[in-house]
């Protein structure tokens, strides 16, 4: 299942954040250089992430085409709620057991 | 760059004024803690180069602060409006003791168990505001919400199912009238003595159905972690309701609350994509921002939930 931000869009944003606010305010040597192998590390995944395929979200799109023309056969709502439930497993696992 | 706006503000204001200090907050709204002449004040100030749909300028804000306060609403009292403050418009208002962060107010000792009922107090004051004494409010729409999911373009089908219940399951329209707009747990300052001693946040102010803005304050994300409490971490839907009744006169029924607490989770579900967008579109990037677009999955597992209820 496709998701933005992508994988790789949330490791630039992290880039950016670690860069333009974290990186100014290290005064300790130490810190700062480890601080830029983690920002290289970083970008080692972001770039990886760069040459992978990018998802198809074709099946989404043409669930979400359905629903809002009022074409929702009985079920629908089952089959919505597990698809985000498999995306909370990734973004936010413990939200799940809230219920 | 401070040094100049408390120069400023000390002509306005006509008395000493301390150095601003900026605190923690919105991305959108700058907020600065002043003390003129020994009072504490709060200055909210326009943050560079964001430019909102559908919020407030802060001239208007001001003016809503100032009807609202003169209505009788516990908010903070209105100091001045400053059109250009360094270069950008900006306001004053009285700096109110007390917690205003959703997690900690959850999590307060002492709570007040009146807190639902003073709730409702605020808002039935809040929703008898003239329509007449802020003219310039725009009175909106339901469908605007499908307007802003088409704008970030991104497929999710439990937000469409959601819209579709909406559509199908209209309560009769009621009179609109002034609403908050934003009406929850973090957005009042509460305070273990007393409970409930400020609305603030006035930016979404605008005209619409009552029961709209009355369920906003159940919608599960401003629980704070507190499902069980489902008028916002804090308290029970029913006092709330009951003490809005009496005051309005509105006679609201819980089924009417909740196909808007449904429509809550919806708008807020949208909110957290164009949010996202905000990040992607270069407009105002940041990490929080981004995560926003992931972090909605769980509003939409609340609106599948809620959709599971109604069904049943």
């Amino acid at each position: 299942m496709s998701e933005r931000p992508t994988a790789q869009e949330l490791t630039e944003a992290i880039l950016e954040f670690l860069g333009g606010e974290i990186l100014p305010t290290i005064d300790d040597q130490r810190l700062r250089f480890r601080t830029l192998v983690a920002m290289n590390a970083l970008s080692i995944v972001y770039r990886e992430l760069e040459r992978m395929p990018p998802e198809d979200d074709a099946e989404q799109r043409e669930l979400a085409r359905r629903i809002r023309n009022g074409d929702v056969p009985p079920g629908t709502l089952e089959r919505v709620k597990r698809d985000v439930a498999e995306r909370l497993r990734i973004a936010s696992p413990r939200y799940l057991e809230t219920y | 760059m401070i040094a100049e706006m408390r120069e400023a503000l000390e002509s306005v204001l006509g008395t000493d004024v301390s150095e601003p200090r900026l605190l923690a907050g919105g991305a959108s709204k700058e907020a600065w803690a002043i003390d003129a002449g020994g009072e504490p004040l709060l200055l909210r100030r326009a943050a560079a180069g964001v430019i909102h749909k559908h919020t407030l300028s802060l001239a208007d804000e001001f003016a809503v602060l100032e009807a609202a306060h003169e209505a009788g609403v516990k908010a903070p009292r209105p100091i001045a409006y400053i059109a250009d403050l360094d270069g950008r418009e900006a306001f004053v208002m009285e700096r109110l003791e007390g917690e205003t962060i959703g997690r900690r107010i959850v999590r307060m000792e002492g709570l007040p168990s009146e807190l639902p009922v003073q709730l409702a107090d605020e808002l039935a004051k809040i929703h008898a505001i003239p329509r007449a004494r802020v003219p310039f409010l725009q009175e909106a729409r339901l469908e605007r919400m499908i307007d802003e999911l088409d704008e970030v373009g991104e497929a999710r089908p439990a937000i469409e199912l959601g819209l579709w219940y909406l559509r199908e399951h209209r309560p009769p329209p009621r009179d609109p009238v002034v609403v908050h707009g934003d009406y929850r747990i973090g957005n009042v300052v509460v305070r273990a003595d007393e409970g409930l001693v400020g609305v603030l946040d006035w930016e979404f102010a605008h005209v619409d159905e009552p029961v709209r803005d009355l369920a906003f304050a159940l919608v599960r994300a401003w629980r704070f972690g507190v499902p069980a409490k489902r008028l916002g971490g804090i308290g029970d839907v029913e006092p709330y309701l009951e003490r809005y009744n009496e005051l309005t006169g509105l006679d609201v029924r819980p089924e009417e609350l909740d196909y808007w607490e449904l429509a809550g989770n919806v708008g807020w579900a949208i909110g957290c994509l164009t949010q996202m967008q905000r990040h992607l579109s270069g407009l105002d990037r940041s990490v929080e921002l981004a995560v926003l677009g992931r972090l909605g999955a769980e509003v939409e597992y609340e609106i599948c939930h809620l959709l599971e209820k109604v069904a049943a």
